[in-house]
């Protein structure tokens, strides 16, 4: 204790302990505060990270596909048998790569590439847009990387996907009560192939003999396996396996489309008539254009544009 | 009273001065507090550092796409065809060449109806009775139902063991088995700086690579440039790392073909094209419900076939 405090008295006391109580209370918050604003600038970095896709880390790639609507298109009859063996399905998927239009750019795409780096080459062009001359930049458009792959998915028309298995027996002895219950046509079952069983996590694959077993067993969620004089019910769902194939990052380049600058002074104009004026200069030969395919001008505010194959 | 505003206002005597204030040794709450916010207060400067850095960085790869992968990966010409961010409510990514192969057994038959109206009336029956002049076929129907992939997540890194193979010139008069084969034996000889190779694919711009041992991979990345003979010709072909992918999630549903009926089941009794008009003029009767088909294939017993459906 410093000198001098035994003579403080008892309101100053009282003061001091309430000054030091406020004192302590506008930490705590200011403490909030800054905790709140540290995981929020966290949260930006981490953002940032993955957009930089810094090399030394792994990436994700997130995809909903919506729904599409399959329709029959032909027949075939392979040689072999193991293409019937399972229900195939394959496609492709491409990144659409992104690029932040900036107020004041726009993106031409041009439907002859000859035309496009032209445009590029001749680097200054001069747009009259509403009586007034602007200065447009032609450059190419500097795209990022993006990811193509092909998936596979196989779901088996043989095997069938058994969990929640008790574990209550030794293994050997659970893998026969499975082939058992399992081959009694008159609960839907049929000849078992084999039995790939575990334990541990209480769940099994069933190969059939035949096709057509899995279907019949499938249309229900579980299936009666008779241990002793019990009756439990395991679940069974249908056996996926997913492949990924030709897996490759690709760096964009932009061929037709040309990236334009210049036009940020006019982001007081109505985008549209600006948007048309410059189209229409590039549809123009004598300027170095040519046949159109899409247009897109950005002035008022930034605006994500993506790229595809 | 507001505790957190206003405080008491001190008595007339004895107002504290400065130096009184500083002599009241802080507890050790206070203390506590003081070193939190002053180690929050570094944390946030070195939050904004690393912020600003990255920021810095985004501009410049921005303005130079060259710098953008620590390693060369190939080019693929890419087209703005008019997708911007507001009108994207769906994927980020382009999915093409969606095709399902769903296998007929013997005995079976796919129905497509012109309207899935029809199809759905007729699955509301289980079970079907074709009147033939003798006999009655008894048969069963189900809907045609597609495994389609509704979310995919695939996760991406540097692969320490496989090299991505490229620059080869567009017109090589290879099959894909023979490239792939000139390739790996090139690369699987030590005396071109390549080991065991392990897995090889053709990708649209390359050849993948899986080497047994990463050192092999490191040092043909370090070489980078060789000349390999493919069909009786040198080429120049560069050899980088590769970025390999793995799925870490898909998300299955099965969807039913709206127009589609498959009927099961169907007695050996008559011939391929026989069984056909008698499945198609019982089908297409309005009185069983049935409708106008689009296209009938029945599959004879003991064979096997497969539908392909595409978008």
């Amino acid at each position: 204790m410093a000198v001098g405090c035994e003579e403080i008295d008892e309101d100053m006391k009282e003061y001091l302990k309430d000054e030091e109580f406020m004192k302590a209370e506008q930490k705590q918050k200011l403490i909030d505060k800054i905790l709140e604003e540290n995981i929020y600038l966290t949260m930006e970095i981490q953002k940032l990270e993955t957009e930089l896709q810094e090399p030394t880390g792994s990436s994700q790639i997130k995809e909903d596909i919506p729904e599409t609507k399959m329709k029959f298109t032909s027949l075939e009859n392979p040689e072999g048998d193991s293409r019937f063996s399972n229900i195939s399905c394959s496609f492709q998927v491409s990144s659409r790569v992104p690029y932040e239009l900036q107020k004041g750019e726009a993106l031409i795409t041009f439907e002859d590439e000859e035309v496009a780096q032209n445009v590029i080459r001749m680097e200054k062009h001069h747009v009259n847009i509403m009586d007034i001359g602007v200065e447009v930049m032609a450059k190419p458009v500097p795209l990022n990387s993006g990811v193509r792959f092909q998936v596979f998915v196989e779901v088996s028309k043989m095997k069938v996907n058994v969990t929640e298995i008790p574990g209550e027996l030794p293994e050997n002895q659970m893998r026969d009560k499975l082939e058992l219950s399992f081959s009694k046509s008159r609960n839907g079952g049929g000849e078992v192939e084999c039995v790939e069983y575990d334990k541990q996590a209480g769940s099994a694959v069933i190969t059939f003999v035949e096709t057509g077993v899995a279907d019949r067993i499938l249309k229900k969620k579980d299936y009666p396996l008779y241990i002793n004089q019990d009756c439990h019910r395991v679940v069974v769902s249908p056996y996926i396996e997913t492949h990924l194939k030709k897996f490759q990052v690709f760096s964009g380049i932009s061929k037709r489309t040309v990236l334009l600058t210049g036009l940020e002074d006019l982001y007081m104009m109505d985008e549209e008539l600006v948007g048309d004026s410059v189209n229409i200069h590039f549809q123009r030969p004598k300027n170095g254009g040519g046949e159109v395919d899409m247009f897109k001008c950005c002035l008022s505010e930034t605006c994500v544009a993506y790229f595809q194959e | 009273m507001d505790s957190a505003t206003s405080f008491p206002a001190p008595k007339p005597r004895l107002l504290p001065t400065r130096s009184q204030t500083m002599s009241v040794t802080p507890g050790p709450a206070s203390l506590r507090r003081g070193s939190l916010l002053r180690t929050l207060q570094e944390e946030q400067a070195k939050l904004k550092m690393r912020l600003q850095e990255l920021q810095e960085l985004k501009r410049g790869l921005r303005d130079s796409p060259q710098d953008k992968v620590p390693f060369p990966v190939p080019e693929v010409p890419l087209v703005f065809r008019g997708h911007i961010k507001e009108d994207m409510e769906g994927p980020k990514s382009l999915v093409s060449n969606l095709r399902i192969s769903y296998p007929l057994s013997g005995g079976s038959a796919l129905i497509i109806f012109d309207d899935p109206k029809v199809a759905k009336q007729v699955l509301q029956q289980k079970e079907h009775q074709i009147q033939m002049e003798e006999c009655r076929l008894r048969v069963q129907v189900q809907p045609v139902e597609l495994p389609m992939v509704t979310a995919i997540q695939v996760s991406s890194q540097m692969s320490s063991q496989t090299v991505l193979v490229s620059g080869f010139p567009a017109k090589l008069k290879l099959s894909e088995e023979e490239l792939l084969d000139k390739v790996e034996l090139f690369f699987g000889k030590t005396k071109n700086g390549g080991g065991d190779v392990e897995t090889r694919e053709l990708l649209h711009a390359g050849v993948m690579l899986g080497f047994a041992k990463e050192e092999v991979a490191q040092n043909l990345c370090q070489i980078g440039q060789f000349t390999v003979p493919l069909g009786g010709r040198q080429f120049p072909l560069k050899v980088s790392p590769y970025m390999s992918g793995e799925i870490q999630k898909a998300e299955i549903k099965f969807q039913p073909v709206p127009q589609a009926v498959l009927v099961l089941n169907i007695p050996d009794v008559l011939d391929g094209p026989e069984l056909q008009d008698v499945l198609q003029v019982h089908f297409q009767k309005p009185t069983r419900g049935g409708g106008e088909v689009e296209a009938l294939t029945a599959v004879p017993p003991g064979e096997q076939r497969l539908a392909v459906f595409t978008t």
